[in-house]
């Protein structure tokens, strides 16, 4: 047990340490794909470490004494999860503390008297709104397969790859994804691209360190997400991997083909589209189950 | 012996109070009476706790039935000529209406026109584990609203500008409440119980009219004829059970329905003792009563919500769970359950007054309550317990807060809310933590959250109520805290002034509710474990640690477990998220900066409040929430959702008959 | 301090704000963002919002009117920051310099660091200004950091 302990340890340490450089990757990654699809060069892959640093590095100002501190929030809370998807822990539970660290920001960004921050934060409550029904509909598709919410459970002996009993899910997640990683068409808490009618949404008010932070998480954030969609085919795990990566790349595909729609818009679609989706699956699973 | 003394301590001691009350009519010494009776009460709550461990689960208290059953008979008929009187007086006839439709089962039967005299057991008061926990929730938390109430209503009369003090009667109802409160959740005996069932409809009303105002009586009457269209389903639930087994102990009727005895009347007469569980518990449709008892000064708001009343509907319903459990009938209490959750959660989103928050939060967490309670698992049965407990608790500290803001800033709209934190820390400080409390990890009903969503994974329909509901609920929970934490910045912060009693009630209820979180796993496995073994139920899924949440709260140390979430994890996180811009801040002060807004700032002003518009005119930068009311608006839900929860229930009838 | 003096470098993101300009210095500026200049491959990104800014360019001159709205966005932008004035006049007021309502050249109002002259100047002048931008950026951030050391001995002294 103790022995045990000393592992889990080791294998958190070394993921908290590896996810956001993974992550930080990814996203120049992101931004050189990006660029090439609109005929542009693009920054050099490591530009999200230099935004970063350079942001460390800058002087800290603030509106008022609590922004740090959901900050923090939002960033403790995300490794949290992280932690607990690496440790192969309770999915629900990982789900409600991602849910937290998202409602971290949303504090920060509302604790400032600012019509732009406030605007963004009410925005992206809405768009927890719409995607937190579908996520926990996916732990529950997870359940009904696996009789178990705990992630380890995915990969125990007996479990097939997800992906085969839960495809509509699979599909309602990848919905929900583009939401969770605010790009476009429902990018609209942040509008990520500058000069817009929200200037820069929830993270208006927030400068410097705290923007690197913030930075951060959105690194660890993405990790999660695809660390989660790896789950839906996790043996062999390399395979899930390809899973995740290549649904990144159709994320930005979308981002790039699409305008941003309004946010009635997307909570009618993704309600029709993710929910449906992924309650016809689970009621098909729970028929079968029956039977 | 020790128990009949606490037996009597508990059900007259605050019927006796509530008479001092009444007749001592002096400020400090109804103030002295109020906290000897609370302190007396907290004792109480702690030696039943201890009785009840030591003798290992259930306590039988054996008394003379006969002279008692004749007490209640009389008080009963009192009962009913007083509300009567209330109908005419008023001419509300529908109130008259269902009174007599109530008296004239009542006297047949009690007069032993339909069966011969009732037998009446002597074992008339049996406490277990489920009866201890409520008995908890209203000796400790009743008598702390009490206390509250002693500082709020004088300043409230203030306000109010009464010549002739009204508080001796207004708190000889909260007393009497809390004794009826008391005695219905220990009794055994099922008519006795409809008994104390009518007393505290009679209190609500009396509390809920006691501005008497013309809102005030509208909405205590509504609140009165639906909770007696409860009481008639109630008398004639007994009345057929009575038929059927010959029996008024609660005990023995669940003993008979679980072994076979589920037949002929007897699904009728439980569905109809969840009928009645749901008009007192404001499931949809009958909400409207507890939405205008808002009306009420915010002690009534605070106790019907946390402690009494509606808590005695979801008693009922939760305490007759094993009865109807894995029947179709108790589906549909699930359903009715987590459709409510559903629909409260959602009008929510789009109320601004704090108080209507509050209550549509209080029905939609009723509502989970009777959904855990009709899934009927084990896993389900303890997170409606758990879920009364610390629902009560929060909710109770909600409204006391609400209330303490509404003196000082003369509101209740959340909006007006804004900016809180700078004139009054110390209450923004415990409503923050009472909203958290309802909303994040790790307090406990996120917990319940959790077991409810792993108990309702087999039955989709609850699972997708439950799981939009639990969505809503982030909604405007965040929105309310996001507006209170909204802050310019400030030098030094200093407590506001509050009256004693206010400060130490809401102290009071803030550690219980910290304290109730952190020794989550404790009370589940000393108070709710044994007690859901003890019911036997068939079950459906998994076993009494479910999955993962009973797996967690039986090892929330072992990190392995699914137990990450354990709460000295939750705690360093929390303490890393204040002392690391604490000590950053302490080494290297942050420049202060004005919110942006588009550089048309005021000069020197560092809050941001005006900014410079056309013509330099200087204007007021106004910030509010979005509250949807095109999608979630109150009058748009309210009609459809009522239709549909009436039709749930015409269908509830529709199985069991 | 190697990696942020490095990452300052690499990602300088601007604010661009037009104050009296007849739009031609406005319209070159953000022809850099197009796939023909390609301002990213610098890290130069255009950001709506002086809180994230690096460095404030400023087109045309300044009047009587806008001058209060450019010193609030400056202030509001956090140390080190750089201004670039961009246009014959952001740099001297240009031929609007004698009206009865015009305060100058940028200048006049705020510390400038790069001046990029033209009516109006190239894109390529444009990014060659912001790049120099970069370089003074850090310079003033050392500066800031040796003439914080001073002030701290000198305390202890």
């Amino acid at each position: 047990m103790g022995n045990n302990l000393v592992q889990n340890i080791i294998i958190a340490v070394i993921w908290i340490v590896a996810a956001p450089i993974l992550g930080g990757i990814l996203s120049g990654i992101d931004r050189k794909i990006t660029a090439r699809m609109q005929n542009r060069f693009g920054p050099p892959i490591m530009q999200p470490f230099y935004d970063f640093f350079k942001l460390l590095g800058k002087e800290r100002i603030t509106v008022n004494q609590t922004q740090m501190v959901y900050v923090m929030g939002h960033l403790f809370f995300a490794i949290a999860s992280l932690v607990m998807l690496v440790l192969k822990q309770d999915l629900l539970m990982l789900m409600f503390i991602l849910a937290f660290s998202t409602v971290s920001l949303i504090m920060g960004a509302m604790s400032v008297r600012s019509p732009y921050s406030k605007i963004g934060a009410q925005r992206e409550i809405i768009q927890m709104m719409a995607y937190e029904p579908v996520l926990i509909l996916m732990v529950v598709g997870v359940y009904l397969t696996t009789k178990s919410f705990m992630i380890s459970s995915v990969f125990s002996e007996s479990t097939g790859p997800l992906l085969y009993n839960l495809p509509l899910v699979f599909f309602a997640f990848l919905y929900v994804l583009t939401i969770k990683l605010r790009k476009s068409p429902f990018d609209f808490s942040t509008s990520h691209h500058g000069h817009q009618e929200l200037i820069k949404g929830l993270t208006t008010e927030f400068s410097g360190p705290q923007l690197a932070l913030i930075e951060l998480t959105h690194w660890y954030d993405l990790i999660i997400l695809l660390g989660l969609i790896t789950l839906f085919f996790a043996k062999p795990i390399w395979v899930g991997i390809i899973i995740a990566l290549v649904s990144y790349f159709l994320e930005l595909v979308i981002d790039n083909i699409s305008a941003r729609v309004t946010w009635r818009w997307m909570i009618k679609a993704t309600w029709l589209i993710g929910i449906g989706a992924a309650m016809i699956n689970i009621v098909w699973l729970y028929l079968k189950m029956k039977v | 012996m020790n128990e009949y003394l606490l037996l009597t301590v508990a059900i007259l001691l605050p019927a006796f109070s509530a008479l001092l009350c009444y007749a001592l009519r002096n400020k400090a010494v109804r103030s002295f009476i109020v906290v000897l009776t609370s302190l007396a009460m907290f004792g109480v709550a702690g030696g039943f706790v201890n009785l009840l461990l030591a003798s290992g689960g259930t306590l039988k208290i054996g008394v003379d039935a006969h002279i008692i059953g004749w007490v209640i008979k009389v008080l009963d008929l009192l009962l009913m000529g007083y509300i009567l009187y209330i109908g005419f007086t008023l001419r509300k006839y529908l109130v008259v209406v269902l009174t007599f439709l109530q008296l004239i089962p009542l006297i047949l039967f009690e007069g032993g026109l339909l069966f011969g005299t009732p037998h009446e057991s002597e074992i008339a008061f049996v406490i277990d584990y489920l009866s201890l926990i409520m008995i908890l929730l209203v000796s400790i938390i009743g008598p702390i609203i009490t206390i509250f109430a002693t500082g709020y209503m004088e300043e409230h009369e203030h306000h109010l500008g009464l010549k002739k003090s009204k508080q001796p009667r207004f708190f000889m109802i909260l007393f009497i409440f809390l004794a009826a409160m008391n005695a219905l959740v220990m009794t055994d005996n099922i008519s006795w119980m409809y008994f104390f069932w009518e007393v505290t409809t009679l209190c609500s009303f009396l509390l809920i009219s006691h501005d008497g105002n013309s809102e005030s009586v509208k909405n205590a009457l509504r609140a009165l004829w639906i909770n007696l269209s409860g009481g008639v389903a109630f008398i004639s639930a007994i009345i057929a059970i009575y038929s059927v087994y010959g029996s008024l102990s609660i005990t023995e009727i669940i003993e008979k329905t679980k072994t076979g005895g589920f037949v002929g009347i007897i699904p009728l007469a439980i569905g109809l003792l969840c009928f009645a569980g749901f008009t007192k518990s404001a499931q949809f449709p009958f909400q409207s009563w507890l939405l205008g008892a808002m009306v009420a000064p915010t002690p009534v708001s605070a106790l019907l919500h946390s402690s009494t009343m509606v808590k005695a509907g979801v008693y009922l319903v939760v305490r007759f769970a094993p009865a109807y459990a894995n029947t179709m009938l108790a589906n549909i209490v699930a359903v009715v359950g987590a459709f409510t959750f559903l629909a409260g959660s959602a009008i929510a989103i789009s109320q601004s007054n704090g108080k209507r928050v509050l209550a549509y939060s209080t029905i939609a967490n009723l509502g989970l309550i009777i959904c855990c309670a009709g899934i009927g698992s084990k896993v389900a049965i303890g997170a409606a317990i758990l879920l009364m407990i610390f629902h009560a608790v929060s909710k109770g500290l909600l409204f006391l807060c609400v209330g303490t803001i509404e003196q000082e800033i003369g509101s209740r709209d959340i909006e007006d809310m804004q900016g809180l934190a700078k004139r009054m820390p110390f209450t923004t400080f415990v409503i923050v933590v009472g909203m958290i409390s309802m909303l994040l990890p790790p307090f406990g009903v996120l917990i319940t959250k959790w077991l409810a969503i792993e108990a309702s994974v087999n039955s989709p329909l609850v699972l997708l109520c439950i799981v939009l509901g639990s969505a809503f609920t982030v909604v405007f929970w965040s929105k309310w805290i996001g507006i209170i934490l909204t802050m310019s910045y400030k030098n030094s912060y200093k407590a506001e002034k509050l009256d004693f009693s206010v400060r130490s009630a809401l102290s009071l209820l803030l550690v219980g509710a910290l304290a109730a979180s952190v020794l989550i796993m404790p009370l589940y496995n000393i108070f709710i474990a044994p007690h859901i073994n003890s019911l036997n139920l068939a079950d459906k899924a998994a076993g009494l640690a479910g999955s993962n949440g009973g797996v967690w709260l039986q090892g929330v140390g072992n990190i392995t477990t699914g137990g990450f979430a354990a709460i000295p994890v939750f705690l360093l996180l929390f303490a890393l998220m204040l002392l690391i811009p604490y000590f950053m801040r302490k080494t290297k002060a942050e420049r202060i900066k004005p919110p942006y807004l588009c550089g048309e700032n005021v000069d020197n002003d560092v809050r941001g409040l005006q900014f410079i518009s056309p013509a330099d005119k200087v204007d007021v930068v106004v910030v509010r929430n979005y509250y949807l009311t095109g999608m979630f608006g109150e009058g748009n839900l309210t009609l459809w959702c009522n239709a549909l929860a009436g039709a749930i229930i015409l269908v509830m009838f529709g199985v069991v008959i | 301090m190697g990696v942020i003096s490095k990452s300052r470098k690499k990602s300088p993101w601007v604010i661009h704000y037009d104050c009296t300009s007849c739009n031609g210095c406005d319209i070159e500026t953000l022809a850099c963002l197009t796939p023909m200049y390609d301002v990213e491959r610098f890290g130069i990104i255009n950001v709506g919002n002086p809180k994230h800014a690096d460095v404030l360019v400023v087109t045309g001159s300044v009047n009587k009117r806008n001058v209060r709205v450019l010193k609030n966005i400056y202030n509001q932008m956090p140390e080190p920051k750089a201004v670039v004035a961009v246009g014959a006049c952001a740099c001297t007021g240009g031929i609007f310099k004698e009206c009865y309502n015009v305060l100058g050249g940028v200048e006049n109002v705020l510390p400038v660091d790069v001046f990029v002259p033209g009516c109006c100047p190239r894109p390529e002048a444009i990014i060659d200004g912001i790049v120099l931008a970069m370089d003074k950026l850090d310079e003033k951030a050392k500066k800031m950091k040796e003439e914080k050391k001073k002030a701290n001995q000198s305390v202890k002294v």
